[in-house]
Formats: structure tokens, sequence, C-alpha cells
């Protein structure tokens, strides 16, 4: 795939421009077909779920998956679930990376840099290491087997502090220098001119968020012991049945369905997104 | 330009406003929710039993405790289906619930797990069983002795098994009459299976496989150990368990069990092992017989169903799979895997065992009782994804529905060939099956690696071994 | 433009002498650093609790033998020394660095391919129907689409092979051969994670002024050299935050091995951090599990530091 657009780099002032279109459509294809099949399978029957050619549309249409889905889980109460972890902690990282953000980017105090470089360090430590410590700290809080015990510890978040630096950064300096100069103090300034210009920065931080965790399978496994605890990546382990008897196209249904709110934020964050982890690269 | 941008900036104030003032509106209604606080029975001095979640949906949880309920009104109940993907992801949350002092009372334990539970974890049912003896007539008698002594360790019994599954061979009927074959007899080889094979892949097209398994402790390997009369630990009995034997078994049954099983001596180069692995990838040279994959055998089923794969291993577990996977009753059927040296067959079953940091022990023997009731397993065990512990329970009318025709192979296993036993299983249980399922990939990877990958994995079940679980 | 924002490049810049900013009357200062303190106590204070804390115990652990039920027992180092010894652990880390590797390789290379791809004449509607198909498996769960992933991997009736067939190429044992395996968990992962790194490069490359392109075409460059010579270097603050990402990212992988393969055959796609799960969850090894937890960690702060290091050479900033 990368050789096919390598040479198609190197030769596009040779080759008509269809030529590269042609490319990059192959490239789509290659990205989009495994989602295509999964959608359509979950649309088939089981018996037809391995036909070579694979029916893309399916000829015979059934929802019946879906309704197994509905049938064997809780899709509401996990949904519910998932909703409220997903949402409070984009909510609540979009507080914490803001505030932290901007306080590195635009504040002066002591030990700037080692904090920085302490929560940039985070991002590199594996969850399984410390999940038994850290499902010790949460006892000691009284919030295993709660979604608060999710949300709570995932409130900081390296690279949405990192982002938010970057997006505060980015912003004129004169701004803040004049405010200071009409005598605003540091939180005025922070208040009436800066954060006000924070809101595209904080969505991304907020979609980014909701795209990671709404997907998250290994916290809530082991945090999480009750039923009616759990999320829909977690609920939807049970479609598999009992030694991997269920129905594959029950399983792909719950696949599909737990990835309509990503696709959906997907859709309408997507600028914002791409916003977000683009500025994170960029010079500016 | 300006103007629009404005517009967007205001909006997306706005927007942080509303967003804020719902997120606070949602906490706060949501409170109860996200403190677990709405969940009966949390915290209450409640008994809580742990159950695998992908065999416990909420209509099975919702049965079992309305059944306790009515029996038990004064024992408040919780029941816990615990996700996770395999049997070693379960006992792994299970662990940490204990490292963090938030163990059950009772956790499902597969065949898997007795002995690692029994040994660290559990308490002996003994002196219950002995008091109820009585009461317990009727559900031994309904339960083959192999099923139990499965659940003994040193001795001492630590669960009532409520659900096994011995390997038998699944048959495609349609693969079947493709490749003018008949049903084999009960009492056919390994040299009749591997003609059959043979035929099917000659009539097969280019895109099916005779024989697919997956590559896990039950049903890979092992069964074929069995029948080549050898194991991957040396295996022993336990000495004990006359009390149970004598109390519960009349003398023809009662002979050669004892205290439990004893998984010990790694003899992965043993020359019958050896054989086992030729034959497995003579197959795959052949064609005959896929690479195995590891994993918990999803894809078995779909490809089985739709006819590209004509034999596999599975137990009465895949009754009710295939017919949710769309299969009619006699689009398949079943037979005891074909004799080699011997015709023993391996299976594993499961049941409750009570943790030793439970503080409601009475109370949790009266759950393990009323979980192996005959009314209980008939209410929980409705779409055939297993086989139930007790033999009364299969009845013609059970697998009219799902089929297969052949159903009564599944708890005959046990009583056709007596000395059928559980899989190896010792508390070391989670590295002897990582180390099997590593090596047995390697060994049948390429025709030549056989002895080299069996060399190391019995390097490495030694070291296994030697190791205190 | 002279102010890179790349935080560890800037860190590694002398020191300038005197502050940029005017002095402030001191009541200021004071207010500024309240408000700081303010603004960062509920990152630090979170940091602290659920990973510096549990990073601590994670070393203490390390120097244990605890198996969860037992109480723990003061192993010394005789934990690492058990790690050294082990081929599986070794072996772990051998993979992953391979897997680290290849996947950031490829990944870096398939997104800067498409990005310079896209970047040139197209249709807008198009242009965005490309952005969003190459960046959508970023919104899926890695574990579910590794479920599926294994079904169109699946040597024998897996829809790949039967595509390959077309072509004439006899079936592939993607999930069942020592060498074909990492190859697999590769292409999976690589195929969830390039949209990441293509999407920092179509930021970075829109950042770089037309005019630079236009003075290179008339001095002749075009096509792979002008890309090598003119846009690859002012490309290569993108190029490093890409591959840090990807990097530290690589080195945690799990979700692909443990669900396609786990970890088979043999130990070929055996990953670090799937070695830690089973010491773990799986054996109880908590102590062992955590000396690997810890060695793992110092080497992604090797590699990342490493990196750094090379980077001052290599990036250049307008």
């Amino acid at each position: 795939m990368s050789q096919a657009t390598l040479s198609l780099g190197r030769v596009r002032y040779r080759l008509a421009p269809w030529a590269r279109i042609a490319g990059l459509a192959v490239c789509a294809l290659l990205t989009l077909g495994p989602v295509v099949w999964t959608v359509s399978t979950s649309l088939r029957t089981p018996a037809e779920a391995f036909d070579l050619p694979p029916q893309l549309v399916p000829s015979n249409p059934s929802t019946e998956a879906y309704r197994g889905v509905f049938d064997q889980i809780d899709v509401w109460l996990l949904a519910l679930n998932s909703t409220l972890v997903t949402g409070l902690i984009a909510v609540g990282q979009m507080i914490t990376a803001g505030l932290a953000g901007y306080a590195f980017a635009r504040l002066e105090f002591r030990f700037k840099k080692v904090l920085f470089g302490l929560v940039l360090a985070t991002m590199m430590v594996p969850l399984q290491v410390t999940i038994v410590p850290v499902f010790l700290v949460l006892k000691s809080m009284s919030l295993t087997d709660t979604l608060l015990g999710l949300i709570i510890p995932a409130f900081p978040t390296a690279f949405g502090t990192f982002l938010m630096r970057q997006y505060f950064l980015g912003m004129p300096k004169d701004l803040g220098e004049a405010a200071m100069l009409d005598g605003a103090g540091p939180w005025r300034t922070f208040r009436s001119v800066y954060a006000p210009l924070a809101a595209p920065g904080l969505a991304i931080v907020g979609v980014l968020a909701f795209n990671y965790h709404w997907n998250e399978f290994f916290r809530p496994l082991i945090l999480e012991t009750s039923g009616q605890n759990y999320t829909l990546p977690l609920g939807l382990v049970s479609l598999q049945g009992n030694l991997g008897t269920g129905s594959i196209s029950v399983v792909l249904a719950g696949v599909v369905l737990s990835m309509i709110p990503a696709v959906a934020v997907f859709v309408v964050g997507q600028r914002p997104l791409r916003e977000g982890i683009t500025s994170a690269g960029v010079n500016r | 330009m300006t103007d629009s941008h404005l517009t967007r900036r205001a909006l997306m104030r706005y927007g942080a406003y509303g967003a804020g003032a719902a997120a606070l509106a949602g906490t706060a209604a949501s409170w109860d929710r996200l403190t677990g606080a709405d969940i009966p029975g949390r915290d209450d001095g409640s008994l809580v039993v742990a159950t695998l979640g992908p065999a416990y949906g909420p209509e099975a949880i919702r049965t079992l405790q309305e059944g306790f309920r009515e029996l038990h009104p004064d024992i408040k109940l919780r029941i816990n289906a615990v996700q996770a993907v395999d049997w070693s992801d379960f006992f792994a949350k299970i662990l940490t619930q204990v490292a963090a002092g938030t163990a059950p009372d009772l956790v499902y334990v597969a065949t898997e797990g007795v002995q690692l539970f029994a040994q660290r974890l559990g308490v002996a049912l003994d002196r219950w069983v002995r008091r109820d003896a009585a009461e317990l007539k009727e559900y031994f008698a309904d339960v083959h002795p192999s099923l139990v002594e499965s659940m003994m360790y040193e001795g001492s019994l630590y669960q009532l098994p409520v659900e096994f599954n011995a390997a038998d061979i699944y048959f495609n009927r349609q693969v079947l009459r493709r490749a003018g074959a008949e049903f084999p007899p009960a009492d056919w080889t390994r040299d009749d299976f591997t003609a059959l094979l043979r035929d099917m892949k000659k009539s097969g097209g280019s895109r099916f496989t005779p024989y697919f398994w997956t590559n896990r402790l039950w049903g890979g390997v092992v069964p074929w150990l069995f029948a080549n009369e050898t194991n991957l630990l040396a295996e022993s009995k336990a000495p004990g368990g006359q009390w149970l034997w004598d109390g519960f078994y009349p003398a023809a049954q009662r002979e050669g069990r004892g205290g439990g099983f004893r998984w010990t001596t790694p003899q992965a180069t043993h020359d019958r092992v050896e054989e086992v692995y030729d034959y497995l990838a003579s197959l795959i040279q052949d064609g005959l017989c896929t690479r195995p994959e590891g994993g918990n055998g999803q894809n078995l089923i779909g490809v089985f169903s739709t006819g590209r794969v004509g034999v596999t291993p599975a137990g009465g577990f895949w009754a009710g799979g295939l017919h949710l996977a769309g299969m009619k009753q006699d689009g398949f059927d079943v037979q005891y895997f074909p004799r080699w040296r011997t015709q023993r067959m391996q299976y594993g079953a499961a049941g409750y065992a009570l943790l030793r940091t439970s503080k409601m022990q009475d109370e949790a023997w009266e759950f393990i009782k009323y979980a192996a009731r005959r009314d209980t397993l008939t209410r929980l065990f409705t779409t055939n994804q297993t086989t139930p512990a007790r033999r009364s329970l299969l009845t013609a009318a059970r697998y009219e529905e799902t089929g297969p025709a052949h159903w009564p192979v599944f708890y005959d296993t046990l009583d056709r060939f007596p000395d059928t036993g559980p899989i190896p299983a010792p508390p070391q249980v989670a590295e002897v099956e990582q180390v099997l399922l590593k090596h047995t990939g390697t060994a049948l990877a390429s025709p030549r690696s056989v002895r080299p990958a069996l060399r190391r994995m019995q390097g490495d079940l030694e070291k296994a071994m030697e190791r205190d679980a | 433009m002279t102010n890179t924002q790349i935080p560890p490049a800037r860190a590694a810049r002398p020191k300038s002498a005197p502050s940029p900013t005017p002095k402030r009357p001191s009541v200021r200062d004071r207010g500024t650093r309240l408000l700081a303190t303010l603004f960062l106590a509920p990152t630090i204070v979170g940091i602290v609790l659920f990973t510096v804390v549990p990073i601590v115990g994670s070393v203490v652990l390390s120097l244990f033998h605890w198996n969860v039920i037992d109480s723990p027992s003061y192993a010394g180092l005789s934990n690492y020394g058990e790690v050294f010894g082990d081929s599986t652990v070794l072996v772990s880390f051998r993979n992953t660095l391979v897997f680290m590797v290849f996947a950031v390789a490829l990944q870096l290379l398939i997104a800067l391919a498409l990005a310079l791809t896209l970047n040139g004449r197209m249709p807008v509607w198009l242009r965005s129907v490309f952005r969003s198909a190459f960046f959508f498996p970023l919104v899926l769960s890695a574990a579910s689409i590794s479920v599926v992933m294994k079904y169109l991997f699946n040597q024998d009736f897996g829809v790949i092979n039967w595509l390959l067939g077309f072509v004439g190429i006899a079936p592939v044992p993607w999930l069942t051969s020592e060498n074909a395996a990492m190859t697999t968990v590769v292409l999976v992962y690589v195929w969830q994670q390039f949209g990441f790194s293509f999407l920092l490069f179509i930021g970075g490359l829109n950042n770089i002024p037309k005019e630079i392109h236009e003075a290179a075409a008339l001095d002749g460059a075009t096509g792979l050299r002008k890309h090598l010579t003119v846009t690859l270097p002012l490309l290569s603050p993108t190029l490093l935050v890409a591959s840090v990402v990807g990097i530290i990212n690589a080195l945690q992988v799990f979700e692909q091995p443990y669900v396609l393969t786990n970890g088979g055959p043999g130990d070929s796609t055996r990953t670090v951090v799937m070695v830690i799960y089973e010491t773990a969850f799986e054996q109880l090894r908590f102590g062992e599990a955590s000396a690997v937890g810890v060695l793992l960690f110092v080497l992604i702060m090797a590699v990342t530091a490493l990196q750094f290091r090379l980077s001052r050479r290599f990036v250049h900033y307008q």
C-alpha cells in the first residue's frame, strides 16, 4: 500500500490527477473495507457470514442480529453508563487540561519545566503496570466498583494538557500584555482575554477524550465488578456466548451498535478533532 | 468574515456553558448511578456470587435469583456476572478483587481453576456434605462420579459440579453426504478417522478443510493425548475420598475412585505424546487439517455451520451454538472421539467454589445446594450451551429443537468410557496452559519442528511445575 | 516563527538569561503564582494519586514476591534476576522493539505518502472524503476491530486470502505461522493507527508556506527530490511528534496481539505488556510482573530520550 502511493507521489507530475485520485481511492477502500464488512455481516444471517465472495450488500438483509443484541444484554443501561463515564471524563479533561495548559503556556512559576515533564512522562506509563496499585488507591477512597472510580482517575490528561498548552501558546501574546497594562490581574487576563478564545481547543480535548474512553476496555474490565456498572465494550463480551458459541452476526451487530455514538461524535467533532491532532504537531 | 467568526465563537461559548450545565445536572441526577448506590444488595451483607458473564445473561441471573429467593427468603443474594473472554480472564478479575479485599463469597470455577482455588482460596465442603447427606443422595445418584472426583483436591470435595463438557466429534452431515461416507459407529478408530478426512478432502473444493480445531487446553491436543493413553503431565490419584464414595455411590462405581486427580511430572517428550503431535502434523501436511489458531474458537462455529469444515472437536455446548448459528437439527451430528490406544476422553466441568474469606459460609452452602438442584438446572440450561452435570436432564425433549440426533453421546462419553477424566489442571494451570499452547503452535507450524518444540515444552513445563503456584 | 513549541526541543535550548516579559509588580507575581497553583492543582494531584503513587507502588512491588493471596515477602532484586533469566520475557522485549520499528516506520511512511498525495490538486469535497476515510479507523475500538480482523485474516476462510487468490498468491497462514503472525499484528495495528500521523502531516504540510514550494520548483526540484530536500526538512518537527507519540503507543501494544494470536504461535507475537498481564493476572506473580513493568518504563524513557537527542541533529525549525 505504501509502495503504491509513494511511487504515486514521485511521479505525480507525470501522472494525471485521476491516477493520484485512483490511488487514494484504493487506499480509502482498503481502510474502510473491514468496517463495511462488519456492518454488512451484522445484517446477514450467521450462515452467510463466511460467504466468499462476501456479499457486501446483503441479498436478504435481516435485523435479527440487532434484536438478538437487545435480547441478550441490557443495551440501555450499558449505554447510559458509557455515556456518563465518557461524558464526564470529557468534561473533566476539558477543565483540567484547559487550566493546566494555560498555566504552562502563559504563567510563570517555579518548577514549570519539571512539572510539565512530569505531565508528559505519564503518557509513557502502561496502564497494565500500575493497575493493581491504582486499584488499591481507589479502594482507599471507596471508589472500587463505581463509575466514579473510572471517571476520576481519568481527569488528568497529558496529551490534552499538551494540546491546550500549544493552543494557548498559539494565541498572540500581545492580547494578554495589553490587558495587563490596562491593570487586569492574572485571573482577569485569563478570564476575559484567553478563556473565551479557548473553546475550539477545549472541544478538541473533549472529542479526543470521548473517542478514547468510549472504547476503553481494560480499566472497566478490572475495576468494575457489578453487572450494573458495566460499560458498553464490557457488556458486549456477553454476546460471544459461553465458550465462544455466540452468533457472529450478533457479536458484530453489537460492535456496530457501540460504534454509532463514536461515529456520531466523529462526524460532529471531526473538525475540532482534526485541528486538535494537527495542532499538536504544528510548529506555529 | 470577522462577523461569522465572532458568531461562531459566541456559539461555542454558549455551547460550552450549555455543556457545563448539562454535565452538572447530569452528574447530580445520576449521582446514585455514579457511586453505584442504586445497586440493590451492595454492602448490605448480601451473599455475593460471581459467575462467568458470557455464560450467564440477565435472564439467567434473574432466574437464579428468583428461584433462590423462593427457597431462602431470609438470605439476601447478589449475583455478579463477571465479564471476561475466557476462564483465565475471569480468574484474573476475581483475584484482583481478592487482592483488594472485596472478594465474593462464591465463585463459579471450571476445571481450569478447581485446584488453584482449592489450594489457595477455597473451603472444603466435606462437613456440609456429610451433614446434609440425606438431602444430597439424589444429587450424587444423578451425577457421574468422575465429575465429582474432578472437583476433589487431596481427598476433600470443593465444588458440586453443575455442568460439564466432554470432547466429542461433530460432523457436518452435508459434508458427510457429499463424501459419500457413512456416519461412523461408536467404536471407530483413528485410522477410520483419517480415511474419512481423506474422503471428505477428495469431494470438497479448494476452500474446504476437513478437520478444524482450536489451540486451547480443553479440546485442543489433549483429547488426542487421552485417546493415545497418555497425558501432558503424569496423572495419578490422591488418596482419600472414601468418605464420599462409600456414602453415595454403589460399589461398581466406587472402583478406582480416589481423593481427586494429581498432575505432576511433565511428559511432553514421551513417545506417545510425540506420536500425537506427529499424527496432527501429518494431517496438516496432507491438507486434512488446519493449523491451529489460538483463541476462543469463535471462527469455528461459522466455518463449520457453513460446510467449510467437515469435523471438529466440541462438547454439548455446541448444540445450542450451532442452533443459534442457524443450523438445522439434522444438519449436524455427534459421535465419540475415535479409538487410538483407548477411547478415554477429556472434559471440563464447573461449579461454585466457596472462598475462605467468606463470612457467610453456611448461607453460601445453601446456594451451592440450590444451584445444583434439578429444577434450578432445568430452568437455567434452556439453550443447550452446555451439558448439565445431572444425567436426568439429558432427554430427547431437551435436544428436540437443537439436535443433534446422537445427543446421548454427550453424557455417555462418561458412562461408556468410565476412566474419562478432566483436562490436566494443577494449581499451576495458568503457566501449564500457556506453555502448552505456545509450543503446540510452534510444533505444528512446520513439519520438522515437532521434536525441538516438545523438548522446549518439556523444559518449560518442568520449570512451571517446580514453581509454587 | 522563531518560537517553536515542541516542548523538549524547547527545554533543550539554553536558557535565555533576561526574561522577555517586562518586570511587573510583585503583587501580580504572587497572584500569578497563586493562579498557577490553582490551575495546576487538579492535574498534578490527579497525576500524583493515580500515576506517581502507583509507579512507586510498582517499584516497591517489584522487590517483593506477592501472589495476592498470601502476604508479600521481601525478595530484594531476585525478581529482576528471574526476569532476565526468562527467555519469554527477553523474547517479548525483542518482539516489542521489532514491532515498534516496523509499526512506526510503516505508519509514518503510509501517512506521509498519503498526506503528500492528498496535498495535490483535487476537488475539495473529495479531499475531505479521503481525509475522513483515512482517519475513520481511529474512532473504533482496538479490541472489536481485532475480532473482525481475525475473521478476515483466517488462512482457510478469510476474505484476505480469497482476494490474494485472484493474483495467484497461495493462502498465507497469517495468524498461524511464526513468520507471518508478527506481520499481521503490525498490519492490523498500522491500519488503525496511521490516521493519527496522517492528520499530523496534513497539518504540518498546511503550515509550509507556498512560496517555499514555488521557490523549489523554480530551482528545478520536482517530485520525490523536492520532497526529500525541501518538504521533509520543513516537516521534521511534525515528524518528531508523530514518531514520539507513535513509539510511546507502539511500545505499549496489547489488544491486537492479545485478540489476534494471543502471543503465538510460540512466543512470536508476545509483547511486553502481554507478558506483564499474563505474569500478574494469570500466574499471580505480581512482583515479577512489576519488575517487567519497571523495565518497560525505563525502556520507553530511554527510547524517547534517545529520540530527542537525535532530533536535535535532524529536526529543523524554521
